[in-house]
């Protein structure tokens, strides 16, 4: 007996080790990944990211004339050590290293009653003239200055001048500032934010109506014959393309529609249409799943008092499936999230601050994509905006288990 | 050491067993001979993920006098990079990299790290301080990398970015038009337009430049409020930088355009201003290609304006102390970086 016991035992304990090795592995993989990205991403989360826009604002400005000379501004007292205060003129700068690993000058504090403090906008448009308030955090790209001879010359970042440069260029040197060159920081993620936000009402809008309506179709009324199990099945294959047939697909074929509408370049609208398509089948089977469920007894009774068998649908078994066809929306929600391959060909790859339904903009995913297929991939700024994705799929996951929870209570 | 990484491990690992084990019920008996391994297997693939993981982050620079016969060590920017991109071409080892190449991230990444290894060889774009690195760069077919060899053509590791046009009236508006001839022209001849390219990283010819304020003469356009005006850019990922930052410059001096920049490849530049689509989805004003757009199937003579903006030059960069090598040839960029040859004294 013992002769014969020895070998299964070995067997199954080879068989027991591969599960937990395998299981190691999984959790290695995920917790270092997990690792990897929050501790690239996390010291850049903050509402600032949430908040600001992608693209820099460029403004040059100009001082008014009768202030534009250097007078005395003593240092401010709460100003930092690493402060650069520029006393002739009353501004303090300071370095700044931005996320793209760019050595950024930053405007730090300007005295109350400095010639910067009288700065224009000189660009024509509706704020010419205008005045800009010179506040913390603007990038110091170029200031033009005449010196006491009249010579023109300039100082700032496009000089590869840091703060102190800066402040002691313009003490030293300037006797009148011709122009300022300044920008606003960027790199938010508000736009994409936005767009995010209107791909998934968009494309929820019209796939739920589509999809919940043919699932019923193919779950309640149809009659069980060849042609609607192959629709069945077809609908089950949909769910395997992957997304950029369907992207290519939506440039193609969808386009021509958008552009009647008057979209002049890929759009947030071509990338809903196709995000719709792509979720057809997952809200038709997750529809489907949750009307199998409801027990027959129900529309047994339903049917047995009288009611048409329309009225059974939607009065008894439709609200009966909600929390089914819920936790099957929250998925197609993660679905538009995670999607970025379709998204590419239909939304364009340009990261839009003013994101509209026929313009471009980008999903979050997206624009990782577009922070990282340049000369400079941004890792901390993708890791982020991967950690704001994770968050969310995360509280999407969570409401999806809540509620299929409640659908099996409710039937017990 | 080995034991020190055990009983670091030894507590979590077995804090997650313990969790996991309540719903396995498969495993009950035995279950501490499997906590045990699972204990061990853990360790094991820490440790291995530790002892491969300095690969990608080498902090071993070495002695500070390297030896003739010591190992060249090969550093390399990442996939993306249009920088690598363009040093795989001038050494025309593309897709052949040595697999022993250590990956840096960027540009600034890769003088840090050839700095701090005395062994180590890099390739860098011209506009790094090469000094304030501890790098040294190396010629290329006997001729120094510098402005003025690039520009005159001598020094063969660069590529221009040029772009291209649509045809001239086949814009939506004759004040796109305008602008984009403007935006053009700050581009190539404007001081201002050169100064902002060069400082992200361009090799531009300053001396042809001419003040903004002459040119802007030429092109009534910018006085008017043109925020309703989007000019649409595409083509070459490696333009990326040089382009936004002259678009940015340029937007307060000429009533605050909109842009859109779909930079995907050089290979889109022609095709989407000028080519099969360019009454497609894709559309764009302006094409950029990180070469010389191809004389025959990208002919850009029906295009309004083409031509070239800035240089971009790679430089062979080592270690300021290394004595070994001065020079290159593209045959030995080649063997160097395909890894044939692996020590100094093996350059010929």
């Amino acid at each position: 007996m013992k002769t014969n016991r020895m070998p299964r035992v070995i067997s199954d304990r080879f068989l027991q080790l591969l599960t937990v090795l395998s299981a190691a592995l999984a959790v290695v993989v995920l917790t270092s990944l997990f690792v990897y990205i929050f501790s690239h991403g996390l010291s850049l989360i903050n509402a600032d990211l949430l908040r600001s826009d992608y693209w820099s604002l460029s403004k040059i400005v100009a001082l008014d004339e009768t202030r534009n000379q250097p007078g005395s501004y003593p240092r401010p007292e709460n100003l930092g050590a690493e402060v650069a205060w520029s006393e002739k003129w009353g501004v303090g700068f300071v370095d700044h290293l931005s996320h793209e690993k760019k050595q950024l000058v930053l405007i730090e504090a300007v005295a109350e009653n400095s010639p910067l403090a009288s700065a224009v906008d000189t660009s024509s448009g509706a704020n010419q003239g205008k005045p800009v308030a010179m506040s913390a955090g603007l990038q110091v790209e170029k200031i033009d200055f005449t010196d006491a001879s009249g010579t023109a010359d300039f100082t700032g970042m496009l000089a590869s001048a840091r703060a102190a440069e800066v402040a002691e260029t313009l003490d030293q040197s300037a006797a009148k500032l011709t122009s300022m060159f300044i920008k606003t920081p960027g790199g938010g993620i508000r736009g994409s934010l936005v767009s995010t936000a209107y791909l998934i009402l968009v494309s929820l809008l019209i796939a739920l109506p589509i999809g919940i309506a043919s699932a019923v179709y193919l779950s309640e009324m149809a009659k069980k014959n060849k042609v609607n199990a192959a629709i069945r099945t077809g609908i089950e294959t949909l769910t395997g393309v992957p997304s950029i047939v369907y992207g290519l697909m939506g440039v193609s074929v969808l386009f021509p529609i958008t552009a009647a509408m008057g979209a002049k370049t890929t759009n947030i609208l071509l990338g809903a249409l196709t995000m719709a398509i792509i979720l057809l089948p997952t809200i038709i089977r997750s529809t489907e799943e949750a009307l199998r469920v409801v027990p027959q007894g129900l529309r047994d009774a339903s049917l047995s008092l009288g009611a048409s068998q329309t009225q059974t649908i939607f009065k008894i078994t439709l609200p009966c499936a909600m929390p089914g066809i819920l936790s099957g929306i929250l998925l197609s929600i993660g679905r538009v999230v995670g999607e970025s391959a379709a998204l590419i060909y239909t939304m364009g790859t340009f990261i839009n601050d003013q994101p509209g339904l026929l313009k471009q903009g980008t999903s979050l995913a997206v624009h990782i994509w577009s922070v990282m297929s340049g000369e400079q991939p941004n890792f901390e700024l993708a890791c982020a905006i991967s950690i704001i994705i994770l968050i969310f799929v995360l509280i999407l996951n969570l409401t999806v288990k809540l509620l299929s929870r409640r659908l099996q209570k409710s039937f017990r | 050491m080995g034991n020190l990484f055990f009983n670091r491990f030894l507590t979590q690992a077995s804090f997650s067993v313990n969790r996991s084990a309540v719903n396995w019920e498969l495993f009950k008996k035995g279950m501490n001979e499997m906590k045990k391994l699972f204990v061990f297997v853990l360790t094991a693939l820490l440790v291995a993920g530790c002892s491969t993981a300095p690969k990608t982050d080498p902090t071993e620079g070495g002695t500070a006098t390297p030896s003739a016969s010591a190992a060249i060590n090969v550093y390399t920017r990442d996939a993306t990079s249009g920088t690598r991109e363009a040093f795989e071409k001038a050494g025309d080892f593309a897709e052949q990299l040595t697999s022993s190449a250590i990956e840096v991230s960027s540009n600034g990444d890769m003088a840090t790290k050839v700095g701090a290894d005395v062994n180590g060889i890099g390739y860098v774009s011209l506009s790094t301080d090469f000094a304030a690195n501890g790098v040294k760069p190396l010629n290329f077919e006997g001729v120094a990398p510098s402005e003025a060899t690039v520009l005159d053509g001598t020094y063969g590791m660069q590529r221009p970015f040029a772009f291209t046009t649509r045809a001239a009236g086949d814009y939506e508006s004759a004040e796109k038009e305008q602008l984009i001839a403007a935006f053009l022209d700050f581009l190539q001849n404007s001081t201002e337009g050169m100064l902002v390219v060069e400082k992200a990283g361009g090799v531009v010819d300053k001396s042809q430049g001419k003040a903004w304020a002459e040119l802007a003469a030429n092109h009534p356009i910018v006085n008017e409020d043109n925020s309703a005006i989007t000019i649409a850019t595409c083509g070459s990922t490696s333009v990326e930088k040089t382009l936004k930052a002259a678009l940015e410059a340029f937007q307060p001096l000429a009533g605050n355009f909109q842009f859109t920049m779909n930079q995907t490849g050089s290979g889109d530049g022609y095709k989407r201003v000028l080519g099969s689509e360019k009454d497609g989805a894709n559309r764009a004003d302006i094409g950029f290609a990180s070469r010389a757009f191809k004389s025959g199937e990208e002919d850009t003579s029906s295009a309004m304006a083409s031509g070239q903006y800035c240089i971009d030059a790679v430089v062979t960069i080592v270690n300021e102390a290394n004595t070994a090598v001065a020079n290159l040839t593209q045959a030995q960029v080649h063997d160097i970086f395909t890894g044939t040859v692996t020590s100094w004294d093996q350059i010929q």
